[in-house]
């Protein structure tokens, strides 16, 4: 049973560098290698990649961020991007960071010899992929804080995102924790008391005006 | 001890059959199924090694799945079929006592 806060709840800043020490996984590949077997679509097959969950989970995230840049440029947001694609970078590093399977996370079954979990990186995963659906907002790092393993024990969930052009930011971060909730609730038992949202890029269109005055 | 038996070789396809599943990885050590893909191809061609693991254990066998879900049905009702699709297996094919399936949702594709 997953346990509910309201959807209202106040914003809370946190220090992304204190969070648990994560190394990266990607079954030994790293994000560049990954990006380029996306540029090769994928070709020649590679079972160390195709195999790995964790190199799925990673693979999607960056499919994703590929098609929010092709995004940003057809916004015409290109010169900004070239001025500061620091949260690209920062991106980058999460995906790579939290697709790694992490900790189990029990699921419950009558069977005295069954044992079934969902893997933290799933969770991550999944949570990223859900709010990178919704219009305008891309998720930076996405953290499980408490100790998941044990069944019932109450945790709360840390998310950092980047926000584009045409957003009403405290109703976007509504919306973004509703689908959380919904998404937490659907493919996890987890008892989360807490989604905590930081808004930590925000990207705005160029001021055309300033551009004008600049030639 | 741990060693993957041939005749549980079907133990991928009843995974794979169960509504639900989207991918299955391997269960076994990354280095284990390598070297077991290594020596199946020098010993008998090009088959693939077992997806799902077995372990042999003094007092039964320990099978692992590693699966990959569809968006439709939640991970506990996959996880869950999955495990009694094992177990049925094991049961008809008068396999060794078991002393546990592990179900691992690895991945899950909201877009599946």
């Amino acid at each position: 049973m997953t346990d509910l806060t309201p959807a209202n709840r106040h914003f809370f800043a946190f220090d992304l560098d204190s969070t648990e020490g994560e190394q990266a996984g990607l079954n030994g590949y790293t994000i560049e290698q990954l990006s380029d077997y996306l540029d090769r679509d994928r070709m020649p097959a590679d079972p160390g990649i195709d195999d790995s969950p964790d190199c799925e989970i990673a693979l999607r995230g960056l499919e994703r961020l590929r098609r929010a840049q092709r995004s940003l440029l057809a916004q015409d947001l290109e010169r900004e991007s070239r001025r500061d694609d620091s949260w690209v970078s920062s991106i980058l590093n999460n995906i790579t960071l939290e697709a790694h399977a992490g900790r189990e996370i029990p699921l419950a079954h009558p069977s005295p010899i069954a044992r079934l979990v969902v893997t933290e990186g799933a969770v991550r995963g999944m949570l990223r992929e859900t709010g990178d659906r919704m219009q305008n907002v891309f998720v930076g790092r996405c953290v499980l804080v408490g100790d998941v393993s044990v069944p019932g024990a109450p945790i709360s969930i840390r998310v950092d995102v980047t926000v584009f052009p045409g957003e009403n930011i405290p109703r976007l971060a509504d919306q973004l924790r509703d689908a959380m909730y919904a998404t937490l609730s659907k493919y996890t038992e987890l008892v989360v008391v807490a989604i905590d949202i930081t808004v930590r890029d925000l990207h705005s269109l160029p001021d055309a005006s300033a551009d004008e005055q600049e030639k | 001890m741990t060693a993957d038996v041939s005749s549980f070789d079907q133990l991928d396809g009843v995974v794979r059959g169960v509504p639900g599943v989207a991918a299955l990885y391997p269960a076994g050590s990354m280095v284990a199924t390598v070297l077991a893909a290594t020596l199946d191809a020098v010993a008998q061609g090009a088959t693939a090694a077992p997806l799902v693991h077995i372990e042999q254990r003094a007092d039964g066998i320990r099978v692992t799945a590693r699966i990959g879900i569809g968006a439709a049905e939640s991970s506990s009702d996959v996880s869950g079929r999955v495990h009694d699709a094992i177990a049925a297996h094991l049961e008809q094919s008068g396999s060794p006592p078991v002393v546990q399936i592990v179900v691992i949702v690895a991945s899950v594709w909201l877009n599946v």
